[in-house]
């Protein structure tokens, strides 16, 4: 054959159109750059009114361009074309509807075609209500979007690959023989599917959530870059502030939902274990908390602009650097996720020190114009303790930061610094302090006022909340039988903060929209109030206590926090006797179920419930295991399979004994003894049960016959063996009890003698079913989750207070 | 002496104790010698998991018992235990990273990360059977 295969079946137009659209939105955001920026640049109104119009126009074809791609993907996704790479690799057709969803953005580029969707309809809010700050503003966003379509474009610009393309076809992703034959795609069954890990209603949710969070840091970023541009250092402020908390809000829900998604789904036992991943957006989360506070303190008293402009620049640069951890393949050995390197790692690289430099060089050719204050705070003032706080965040950001960078650093200078073997308590020894501190100050900052507070009062205010903190955590410390003095230390900072945040929050209950900050405060000092008691007094309950020999040298100093769970067994474990029933199969999931019965003094069932935690057995990644858990008011309990038996060696092994032959009469009941089981022969019948029926239609002869097995415990099962004769040839349907353990076939009839041969088999006891599994209790986890959706409820009323005030000082400044 | 000069001083001893922690807690990467030799210390050992030997794990007997043979990249062999469940798929890890300390003549092993050749990247196209159409 000479020249190109011609593909029967490919449907190309999708892809094609797809494609298109990357590089229109490529062209377009870099129109919209150079004309925004051409707008803010030039003196005469006029020239700044057309080219604000052509910036204007090309965003706009920009974001119609950007959801060709999306939905020119999506089209390919949900549908199926397996032509195409990304359609292939991360969808099935098993996949339900909303898991397709989650497939989209399991990819790189579908990860960073959701961040510039995000930014895009980021920059149509932006185009109607940044007012006199659009054209610099968008001019920024305009180039972020340019270089996340080059994230898209999977083009070779002088041997290196710009970006890489979700719409490339599966036969130029990869090389095969099959590839050679025109119709190809009929072979082509059908995807690889989602990653099961990922499918769970918290993925669905979760990174369109992280993503809004990454996307809204550029808009302070822009503001501030704006300012510096146009130095016009005091109006920028009130259009910033509800953003910056809107991004803070929206950053720190996507990660809380990370978190919810690794309690239910994953098996580590918890919401938090300081992997990259996590600490990568942790890190940019807490630099813009502490720029939500540093903006404050400029608007009530015209200090701390540097601060906020640096933090602000360093929050979008951090995001970057999170993208550069997660997408660049260098986390490698260090973290659980497994992140495949797509080589953009030196793109990502260049974005990030690109935008870097601009904040940066920008900032530090206008540092001296920053307007400072020169005299310094009163030690009693809030903006002091503020400033105090900001600067304890920045420390915690910067600890995170510089142990998560390790395999940053080993890449620059080839050593081969590890992560500390104990991450938990590396962590801990930083960020217990120092939220601890954070929990202090925070509270009894709010008790001043601004510029300065009277000592006499501000100490009486103080007394009542100090007291009662202390009270009821004395009880905690108490009833919870707490040890640890750090832990303590903790708990009365939190309780400190839940109470003295309450106060003022009662305070302000009649102004509402001012009662932002103490809702937030309340909900984090909630939050952490529950962390400690679910981390310090998280106790595994599957604790083996069968007392098995450890082999020889094995230092015994491990907790034993697996059981095994025979079927049908039951096992006393905390209180509950767990009994393991059985499975079942709900394709690709197979629940365990394992009832739960909880007992009281005299043995009697006070509660009980069925927990079925799952597990997947997927060929290309083993068993796959999800926890479930049974959610109480006080705590939860939560249980997860870690083994079951090897599904191969199962089907290989044998598990009955062989079959032993028996003459019965057939017209006289019999008594036979199997194993320690009593078996009663109670004769034939020709009237068989609908099924039977239909089994053996047709047939000369079919009999029945019914044996009643009395096991040890009295319970009495029923077998009845079917056997028939149809067309001269023997149909014989065996009938067995997996309780008893008992089988039975019929294997002839001999009417001369009256008699009929059967064959008693008795199951191994070895292959009976068991299962593997761990269990744990977390009390006050729902302190937690209470105390995020207190935060959240904080974050939007300050929302909603702070973009009042910029849309009053806005007129203000036109009045 | 300025009140924000003091604080200067009071973040940079900060930023330098936390450089320093981090330096003190971190582990290495290192080989089953190194351990060997230091046997107080943590350390992530990097290396293949030896299939010739037979991997010791009978969940009946003890579900919290998994010992197996892992060969470092210095071509050295120690047998690792692990109080714990057999890693899910281990037979078909690549490498294997073991974080923990060596004694007795074996290596203890608090936690087992694997790292199979691709977790779910498929590199090969599968061709289902072509139907009698």
């Amino acid at each position: 054959m000479i020249g190109a295969v011609e593909f029967i079946g490919e449907r190309l137009l999708p892809g094609n159109l797809g494609h298109g659209a990357v590089i229109l939105s490529l062209m377009a955001s870099l129109l919209a750059a150079i004309s925004y920026f051409r707008s803010e640049q030039s003196s005469l109104i006029e020239d700044k009114s057309s080219w604000l119009k052509l910036g204007r126009w090309a965003f706009i074809a920009h974001v119609v361009a950007v959801v060709t791609i999306f939905l020119s993907l999506f089209y390919i996704i949900y549908n199926h074309l397996n032509e195409y790479h990304y359609a292939w690799s991360h969808s099935s057709k098993a996949l339900p509807v909303y898991y397709i969803i989650s497939s989209f953005w399991e990819g790189q580029e579908g990860s960073f075609l959701l961040w510039m969707v995000w930014h895009a309809l980021l920059g149509l809010v932006l185009m109607g209500s940044a007012r006199k700050w659009e054209a610099p503003v968008m001019s920024v966003v305009s180039l972020t979007q340019f270089m996340l379509s080059s994230m898209l474009l999977g083009v070779y610009i002088l041997e290196y690959k710009v970006g890489s393309s979700p719409f490339i076809l599966l036969r130029e992703a990869m090389q095969a023989p099959i590839f050679q034959q025109a119709d190809y795609l009929k072979y082509i069954a059908d995807g690889n599917g989602l990653n099961p890990l990922l499918q769970n209603p918290w993925m669905v949710i979760h990174p369109p959530v992280v993503f809004l969070g990454f996307a809204t840091t550029v808009v302070p970023f822009a503001f501030v870059v704006a300012a510096l541009w146009r130095r016009d250092y005091q109006t920028w402020v009130a259009p910033t502030v509800p953003w910056t908390l809107f991004s803070a809000m929206v950053l720190g829900t996507g990660i809380i939902m990370g978190g919810m998604w690794a309690y239910e789904s994953l098996t580590f036992g918890g919401y938090w274990a300081w992997d990259p991943v996590e600490n990568a957006s942790l890190v940019p989360w807490l630099i813009i908390i502490a720029a939500v506070h540093t903006l404050l303190i400029f608007k009530k008293t015209g200090r701390a602009m540097i601060s906020s402009m640096l933090l602000l620049l360093f929050t979008f640069v951090l995001i970057l650097y999170a993208t550069f951890l997660t997408r660049s393949g260098i986390l490698g050995n260090s973290s659980v996720h497994s992140f495949t390197d797509l080589g953009m790692s030196g793109q990502l690289l260049v974005f990030l020190l690109m935008f870097l430099f601009l904040g940066l060089s920008l900032f530090l050719w206008r540092r001296k114009e920053l307007p400072k204050v020169g005299s310094e705070e009163h030690i009693l003032s809030r903006e002091f303790w503020m400033f105090i706080g900001t600067l304890i965040l920045v420390m915690s950001a910067f600890q995170v930061f510089l142990t998560t960078s390790t395999p940053v650093f080993n890449k620059i200078t080839g050593s081969n610094i590890a992560p500390p073997a104990d991450v938990i308590s590396h962590y801990n020894r930083w960020q217990l302090p120092i939220v601890i501190l954070i929990l202090i100050t925070f509270t009894y900052s709010q008790f001043m006022k601004f510029k300065s507070t009277p000592t006499k009062t501000f100490w009486l205010d103080l007394m009542w909340p100090v007291g009662i903190s202390l009270l009821v955590s004395g009880f905690f410390i108490w009833y919870f039988e707490l040890t640890n003095w750090q832990f303590n230390t903790l708990l009365v900072a939190a309780i400190f903060g839940v109470i003295g945040n309450g106060q003022l929050l009662i305070r302000k209950l009649s102004k509402l929209s001012k009662a932002g900050a103490a809702f937030a405060h309340v909900g984090f000092a909630m939050m952490m109030w529950g962390v400690l008691i679910s981390s310090a007094k998280k106790e595994v309950v599957s604790i083996n206590q069968s007392g098995m020999s450890y082999g020889e040298n094995f230092d015994d100093k491990g907790n034993h926090e697996n059981v095994l769970l025979w079927k049908q067994e039951p096992l006393m474990m905390n209180g509950y006797r767990l009994t393991y029933l059985g499975d079942s199969t709900s394709a690709p999931n197979t629940f365990y179920q394992v009832r739960y019965e909880k007992l009281n003094e005299k043995k009697e069932v006070v509660d009980q419930f069925v927990l079925a935690p799952f597990a997947q057995i997927n060929p290309k990644m083993g068993l796959i295991s999800s926890p479930d858990t049974r959610h109480f008011l006080g705590s939860d309990l939560y249980t997860h399979v870690t083994q079951i038996p090897d599904p191969a060696a199962k089907a290989e092994r044998k598990s009955w004994k062989d079959p032993v032959p028996f003459d019965i009469k057939a017209e006289r009941t019999d008594t036979l003894m199997v194993g320690q089981q009593l078996m009663i022969y109670e004769g034939l019948s020709t009237r068989l049960p609908a099924d039977m029926k239909a089994k053996a239609e047709g047939a000369e002869v079919a009999v029945m016959a019914r044996f009643r097995i009395r096991s040890l415990d009295n319970q009495d099962r029923i077998l009845q063996p079917v056997f028939a004769i149809r067309g001269g040839a023997v149909l014989s349907f065996e009938s067995e009890d997996e309780a008893a353990g008992i089988r039975i076939k019929i294997n002839s009839l001999n009417p001369d003698k009256g008699t009929l041969n059967i064959a008693i088999s008795e199951k191994i006891p070895e292959s009976r079913d068991y299962l593997i599994m761990k269990a744990m209790v977390f009390p006050w986890i729902n302190m937690l989750w209470a105390g995020t959706v207190v935060l959240i409820i904080g974050f939007s009323i300050s929302v909603m207070h702070r973009y009042h005030d910029a849309k009053r000082e806005e007129a203000r400044g036109e009045a | 002496m300025k009140r924000t000069h003091l604080i200067l001083i009071a973040l940079i001893a900060i930023a330098v104790a936390v450089i320093l922690s981090t330096a003190g807690d971190s582990s290495s990467y290192e080989n089953f010698q190194v351990a060997l030799e230091n046997p107080d210390e943590e350390y992530h050992v990097v290396g293949k998991l030896v299939r010739q030997n037979e991997m010791q794990y009978d969940p009946v007997k003890d579900p919290n018992y998994f010992a197996f043979y892992l060969e470092d990249n210095n071509q050295k062999v120690m047998k690792v235990v692990h109080s714990g469940t057999k890693p899910q798929d281990f037979e078909r890890s690549e490498q294997v990273v073991i974080i923990g300390k060596a004694g007795n003549n074996q290596f203890e092993a608090q936690k087992i990360l694997t790292k199979c050749p691709s977790k779910y990247v498929e590199n090969e196209v599968k061709v289902k059977p072509v139907s009698g159409e």
